[in-house]
């Protein structure tokens, strides 16, 4: 399982903001994307699930198959998973549902169902074959092992939430969904001490399954408690650098002034 | 006309009358409705006068065009069967078929607690439980209602919305047929839902249901129907009247589904009298018809007395839904609340259309509107028509209203998700209305999120 970015271009509004990215994320490896404000963090993240403002030239392989030109849903089938750095609020729509949704979605044929023609209702009583409370009760674990409140689980999704919650509920979702990379657009800005624990929790949780994770950040905060095992420095939209772990304390200690 | 060819619901069973009037409406036809019916002599002399009513009111001037209305071209009374059946399985097969195709699964079937469905003019099919009765409770279809219990309708009929009241609520009078007749005795409280399935299965053929619920002091009922339509290439007309009488410290909630097929005109007059204390909750989702008018109403006639109106609307191509809610404050520390939330789409257009009033001294009412649209693209449109008549200094009234879009930052979302454009429109949509969907019972909460959802997948523009 490899996550291979090739010399990937990305412009909006005829600004090219991406100017050749390339790297190589293996299953369960932690990698750390990091640069100042404006190099571009933010736009390769997007990029990779085909936000529709962004135009791209390059290649995008997900174990070798280019998924560059594919709408975005189907990024996500492919098992691309991204965590929004501001995610949008949606009215009425809870985290639940959302899951649910999105989880039978990724599962059509096992969802359907013989008996009830309506899917709506089908997909109250089985959820990728498994039945509605096995999966009530795997979201549930997931949002413990969070520290996440359960009533947020029936709330509509970033309605509201704090800044940690939000971080948390993407989290949430990363561990649920079935996921073979995850990218992380600034999951440690706005959070406390506690909710960093949590967070990174989820992190190491999504490696030991053998998830490549990207964490894309502006400061090392995150990398007190989760060691990355490549770091990048992203700066004008080419990464000028990549080294371990040690990397980041470099950039602890002197800024970004020398990689411009 | 784009929606049709999609329309999830577009069937209809072989016709089965025992008799069909003409075509058209004279004094002739009102006549002979009654006398079909061997009505006693006052219904009849009552539809007489309201024929002559209707004769005489224009046509709306406000609200949604209705001039392609041919009121010759239309059959004012249908009677499909000889008998009511009493269980489920005394259904004439087609009419079990129509539910099947509806999607009201089998252990769904069996929840519904008294179903009275409509088909053509006349309620064929009717369970009730037995506890109903037991506790005093009736919920009859009106035509049993008035053969049944002819000194209560006399007593009720006609006096919350009278013929005179629009041209409409007349022909109504003049001609109705079906419907439903509840009454629940002092301080019984109906646990379960009373539900109704109405069904048009005849080319241009009218709908006339009159519904009159009475709920005396202390007592609770929840009133549920729900309609779907076949297609017909002309156009045909819903014209239901709904009459409640909400009794001291009464509760009555009248919750409305309906999904004509986008070319009925659905022209209803709701309304309820709320006395002391008295509660009325109008849940009203227009998703269907060509044409809707329907503002359902709370005359708030005693001290304390609440009123609420939920209302959804959905437009898709070629469809107008003008509606809204009427809130009548008549007595003081009365209060009401509206909500509205509609959704355009495909050419489709929306209308809130609302009046809050207060008369002098109705001193400490309070009144909320809130009415939030939703326009999915700029083909649609939405409008808002508020009017505001407060005759007394001592009230609280607010109104918001909100326009909105489907953002793409909230598509890009939920697409990342690995959920369609569709199913992510379908789901901010779902979400929008959610507010009032979760008012509903669970079959009808599903039913009506699967429709959005067959609406979204449903069109190309």
């Amino acid at each position: 399982m490899t996550l291979n970015v090739i010399n990937l271009h990305a412009s909006v509004e005829g600004k090219e903001i991406l100017r050749g990215v390339s790297l190589t994320i293996k299953k369960g490896e932690v990698h750390a994307i990091m640069g100042p404000n404006g190099s571009g963090k933010s736009t390769l993240a997007s990029t990779l699930l085909g936000h529709p403002s962004y135009k791209s030239r390059g290649k995008i392989l997900l174990d070798g198959k280019n998924i560059r030109l594919l709408p975005t849903e189907n990024r996500a089938k492919a098992g691309l998973f991204l965590a929004f750095q501001s995610p949008v609020a949606i009215a009425g729509v809870s985290v639940m549902n959302l899951l649910r949704s999105a989880y039978a979605a990724r599962f059509e044929k096992k969802t359907a169902s013989k008996t009830v023609q309506n899917p709506v209702l089908a997909r109250r009583m089985n959820i990728g074959g498994m039945s509605i409370g096995d999966f009530t009760d795997m979201v549930k674990s997931y949002a413990a092992s969070l520290d996440l409140k359960e009533e947020l689980l029936s709330r509509g999704i970033h309605e509201g939430f704090s800044g940690g919650e939000k971080k948390k509920i993407e989290m949430l979702q990363s561990l649920v969904l079935p996921t073979k990379f995850a990218i992380f657009d600034e999951i440690d800005t706005g959070l406390d001490v506690d909710a960093l624990r949590s967070v990174s929790k989820g992190l190491e949780q999504l490696s030991k399954k053998g998830v490549g994770v990207l964490i894309i950040t502006h400061y090392q905060r995150i990398l007190h408690y989760v060691k990355p095992d490549v770091v990048h420095v992203l700066v004008n939209g080419l990464i000028v650098r990549t080294g371990n772990a040690s990397l980041a304390k470099k950039i602890e200690d002197e800024g970004y002034g020398t990689f411009r | 006309m784009a929606r049709f060819g999609k329309y999830k619901y577009g069937f209809h069973t072989p016709e089965r009358y025992v008799f069909k009037s003409k075509k058209g409406l004279d004094a002739g036809v009102v006549h002979e409705i009654s006398g079909h019916k061997s009505e006693p002599l006052w219904m009849k002399d009552r539809r007489l006068a309201a024929y002559s009513i209707f004769g005489k009111k224009k046509l709306p001037l406000w609200g949604a065009d209705l001039s392609t209305i041919d009121f010759d071209d239309i059959y004012y009374y249908l009677k499909p069967t000889e008998k009511m059946a009493n269980r489920w399985k005394d259904l004439p097969p087609e009419i079990l078929d129509t539910y099947n195709k509806i999607g009201i699964p089998e252990a769904e079937k069996k929840f519904l607690s008294g179903v009275s469905a409509q088909f053509e003019s006349e309620v064929v099919y009717k369970s009730i439980q037995s506890a109903l009765s037991k506790k005093g409770v009736i919920f009859l279809d009106m035509d049993s209602g008035l053969r049944e219990y002819p000194d209560l309708v006399k007593q009720y009929f006609g006096t919350v919305i009278p013929p005179a009241d629009n041209k409409f609520a007349a022909l109504n009078t003049a001609v109705w047929s079906g419907g439903s007749f509840v009454y629940v005795p002092r301080g019984v409280r109906v646990d379960l839902p009373l539900q109704a399935y109405f069904r048009i299965n005849a080319a241009n053929m009218g709908q006339f249901e009159r519904t009159l619920i009475i709920a005396e002091e202390g007592s609770f009922v929840h009133y549920v129907e729900g309609c779907t339509a076949p297609i017909y290439t002309t156009d045909s007309l819903h014209s239901a009247v709904v009459e409640i009488i909400v009794k001291k410290g009464a509760r009555v909630r009248y919750t409305t589904i309906q999904n004509w097929s986008t070319n009925v005109y659905n022209l209803v007059t709701k309304r309820a009298r709320v006395e002391e204390e008295g509660t009325m909750e109008w849940v009203d989702g227009n998703l269907g018809s060509k044409v809707t008018m329907k503002y359902p109403s709370v005359y708030l006639m005693g001290r304390k007395a609440r009123g609420e109106v939920l209302s959804i609307a959905y437009a898709g191509a070629n469809q107008h839904q003008d509606a809204g809610g009427k809130a009548m404050h008549y007595a003081p520390e009365t209060s009401s609340q509206i909500i509205s939330k509609s959704i355009s789409r495909g050419g489709g257009r929306t209308s809130y259309r609302g009046m809050v009033y207060v008369s002098p001294n109705a001193k400490h009412c309070k009144s909320k509107v809130v009415c939030d649209a939703l326009i999915l693209d700029e083909h649609s449109r939405s409008d808002t028509y508020p009017t505001m008549k407060i005759n007394e200094h001592e009230t609280q009234i607010e109104h918001e209203a909100t326009v909105s879009k489907i953002g793409d930052e909230q598509l890009f979302y939920l697409t990342s998700r690995g959920l369609t454009k569709h199913m992510a429109e379908s789901m901010v949509v779902n979400g929008f209305i959610e507010p009032i969907v979760k008012e509903l019972p669970l079959e009808y909460a599903v039913e009506m999120n699967r429709l959005i959802q067959l609406q979204m997948e449903g069109s190309v523009g």
